[in-house]
């Protein structure tokens, strides 16, 4: 299977905010949204963003985020260093799953802590209609903000890419270490869970072999609302940085032998060990020397880890896993929510604890007050926790925690 | 000018060498010995007063050691407490670890030096900054303006940067930085090097491993009490206990209860789909079956309270803190056994 990447540079950018503005009033749950454009090193602050993706469009009319056919094959349009993020403040005390504050900084002491502190956004500030539930404000702001990326990608069809990637797994030296990523995906009801081909993945049959660029090229989508830092927003499925490594050392010091979704917050010990060891059944069954474990969000996802970990491991697969850490500021020792002695080879992604200076921003897009109700211009210093995707635990970024 | 208090052991106050290890606390003005040396590299920072004591008396004395060196200095109105450099001797080490951590329970704060390997590090468990020196004697030149340097550090309160950067050992505190690498290239990489046979983890360590109690002796006779982290408060949750990060645990009367109506009790956790729990609060808290369990005589009592808390997201120090306080109560209460639900 190929898949062939288009990429354009973020000068092609035109937003069209009639349009975008269209598919929300055309959204029943939703009494509109503003959009604005901000670009890096503006001192803005972005609260309640619930997604972050960036604009893709298909040349033959497929759709970029298809929920039928597939993904990864054919041609898909790329803009770099863009991201639309979503933002809404689910209204009202109705809270089945609670959303977590979660922030992006386009200046300040911050800014690092999310790739979209140094990109170009479009802000889409969701405003939810009167006596819209979750569910349905949740369903109506993924879709409008889909489309959003797709229209934005639009511009590119009439464009020159700047660059053109291929992205195929040719037969290499058999003498290599054959290597998998588990990739884990949340559910655990909606606003609380990810999407592959539009299905919540709960209802997706994981764990599930899939082609590796399925996962780049739109297949998988987020909405899932808890801690932001461990958030999967959809964009770092597109750019998935794990995936990228792997095809970029097959052949050199590795065959990659694959992507494996499985399954995170399964709701009782038995299914948790259940979705455990089929996972490492089908390691197994592809033959893998290693394999990295990935961990979509927190909580008892960790568990899940761990437990993935230490079936793989039981099988004769090799494992290295990655997690954040959560430990308390004056603690000196690392803490995990969950381990396992057989998870010797850990990727820390950072610590969500930690505090960042505190920054005051001259604009705030998305919403004036942090869910706790802090003003979101003088919040004071906010943790690490509260930064969409800064401990990404695919290991998308490159924060880690270190001793010091 | 930054006053500061110098700590040696008795040898390099120049009070003796080993016959001289049982020596009481003593306080002498200005710089002594290697404080000499030292106070030449301090900028802004004057040694006031060295407070010296014997190994053997630091040692077998600690409680009263620490009592009469801080009395002795009540005077000189510490802004920084240097203690060392110890080298490799273990003894001294020691002492100058739970002199500065002293120090920083009294407001001071305080650094220490010597080796890596000195048992004064573990002493300090990641509560002291220390600046690794030589193992003997002979690294004394090299110590002192790092000392001095890191000193200065600290006299200003800024916050201090990595330990590699500002030169004191790794206290083990959890700090983030960019390593430039994504954590997906970092775990390829450490995955191939473990397959190759080189095993590493960025965390390791002692992990909190909370190992299962005995079991309770005899169920049917025992007083037993209901705790949980699922967030289950009275409908309305009239204490206001947070659905994350909770500060706090309650208590709630179980008298003449049998079961948890739905409608009188739900939970506010904030971490899972609360909608079938509150159909039945039982399942949070499992009285209606422990009631039954109590009428058939296959346990003892029930305690009248049941405890509760949100754990979500709750820095373990604080969860730590809930359990040994709630422990406390049960055990004053002469509970035996505790139905502990999680979620």
């Amino acid at each position: 299977m190929t898949w062939e990447v288009r990429t354009f540079a973020p000068e092609v950018l035109a937003p069209d905010v009639e349009r975008i503005e269209d598919l929300a009033r055309a959204e029943s749950a939703l009494a509109g949204v503003d959009v604005a454009v901000v670009e890096p090193g503006d001192p803005v602050r972005v609260t309640h963003v619930l997604d972050a993706v960036e604009p893709r469009i298909r040349p033959d009319g497929r759709r970029a985020f298809p929920t039928e056919d597939q993904a990864g094959q054919g041609v898909t349009h790329r803009i770099f260093d863009v991201a639309v993020l979503s933002c809404l403040d689910f209204p009202g005390e109705e809270r089945p799953l609670h959303e977590q504050e979660s922030i992006v900084d386009l200046a300040g002491p911050a800014a690092d802590l999310t790739p979209f502190g140094s990109m170009r956004n479009v802000v889409l500030s969701f405003r939810p209609g009167d006596g819209s539930d979750h569910r349905t404000l949740d369903s109506a702001v993924r879709r409008v903000t889909l489309s959003t990326a797709e229209i934005l990608a639009e511009p590119t069809l009439s464009a020159e890419p700047v660059h053109t990637h291929t992205f195929e797994l040719g037969p290499v030296d058999d003498s290599l270490p054959s290597v998998a990523a588990l990739v884990q995906l949340s559910d655990l009801g909606q606003l609380y869970q990810l999407y592959l081909y539009g299905t919540p993945v709960g209802e997706s049959g994981l764990p599930k072999l899939v082609d590796p660029a399925e996962v780049m090229d739109g297949a998988v989508t987020a909405g899932e609302y808890h801690w932001a830092a461990m958030r999967n927003p959809t964009i770092f499925f597109q750019l998935n940085s794990l995936v990228r490594t792997l095809y970029r050392e097959h052949g050199k010091r590795l065959r990659f032998s694959g992507v494996v979704l499985i399954r995170g917050y399964e709701q009782s010990a038995d299914d948790k060990q259940r979705a455990a060891d089929s996972a490492a059944q089908l390691a197994v069954g592809l033959g893998v020397d290693g394999v990295v474990i990935t961990t979509d969000a927190g909580g008892n996802s960790h568990t899940d880890t761990m437990l993935t970990c230490r079936a793989c491991e039981n099988a004769g697969v090799r494992t290295s896993v990655i997690v954040c850490e959560e430990t308390d500021l004056e603690a000196t020792a690392p803490i995990l929510t969950d381990w396992v002695p057989e998870a010797d080879c850990i990727v820390s992604t950072g610590n969500v604890e930690q505090l960042g200076p505190a920054w005051k921003p001259e604009r705030v897009l998305g919403g004036d007050h942090l869910l706790d109700g802090r003003p979101a211009a003088e919040a004071g210093p906010i943790p690490v926790r509260n930064y969409l995707g800064a401990t990404n635990q695919m290991g998308q970024l490159d924060l880690g925690a270190t001793s010091w | 000018m930054v006053r500061a208090i110098h700590y040696l052991n008795q040898f390099f106050a120049g009070l003796g060498g080993e016959e001289a290890a049982g020596t009481e606390p003593t306080r002498v003005d200005g710089p002594v010995g290697p404080g000499k040396g030292l106070a030449a590299a301090l900028e802004g920072i004057e040694i006031v007063a060295t407070i010296a004591c014997g190994d053997d008396y630091f040692g077998e004395q600690e409680g009263a050691a620490l009592g009469r060196l801080f009395a002795l200095i009540e005077g000189d109105r510490p802004d920084l407490l240097v203690a060392g450099p110890a080298f490799g001797s273990g003894r001294y080490g020691y002492a100058c670890a739970r002199v500065v951590a002293e120090a920083g329970k009294r407001g001071i704060p305080g650094l220490a030096a010597m080796h890596e390997e000195n048992p004064g590090v573990a002493a300090a468990a990641g509560r002291v900054l220390i600046v690794p020196t030589a193992v003997n004697v002979a690294g004394m030149r090299d110590a002192l303006p790092r000392i001095a340097s890191l000193a200065s550090a600290v006299a200003s309160g800024r916050e201090l940067g990595p330990p590699a950067e500002e030169g004191y050992l790794p206290r083990g505190l959890r700090r983030n930085r960019h390593h430039g690498a994504t954590g997906a290239e970092r775990a390829v990489d450490l995955l191939l090097a473990k397959l190759a046979g080189e095993t590493r983890s960025e965390v390791g360590g002692a992990f909190d491993r909370v190992e299962p109690p005995a079991r309770v002796g005899d169920l049917s006779h025992a007083l037993m009490a209901l705790v949980t982290e699922a967030g289950c408060v009275p409908q309305g949750n009239p204490d206001r206990l947070p659905s994350v990060r909770a500060q706090a645990w309650l208590r709630y009367s179980l008298a003449g209860e049998k079961r948890l109506e739905a409608g009188e009790y739900e939970s506010v956790h904030g971490g899972f789909d609360v909608a079938r729990a509150n159909e039945d609060p039982n399942r949070l808290v499992p009285l209606d079956t422990v009631k039954g369990l109590v009428d058939q005589g296959r346990i003892g009592r029930l305690h009248e309270f049941f405890y509760t808390t949100t754990g979500n997201g709750t820095p373990v120090a604080s969860s730590t803190k809930f359990g040994r306080e709630i422990a406390r109560e049960l055990r004053d209460a002469g509970v035996e056994a505790v139905l502990l639900s999680g979620t």
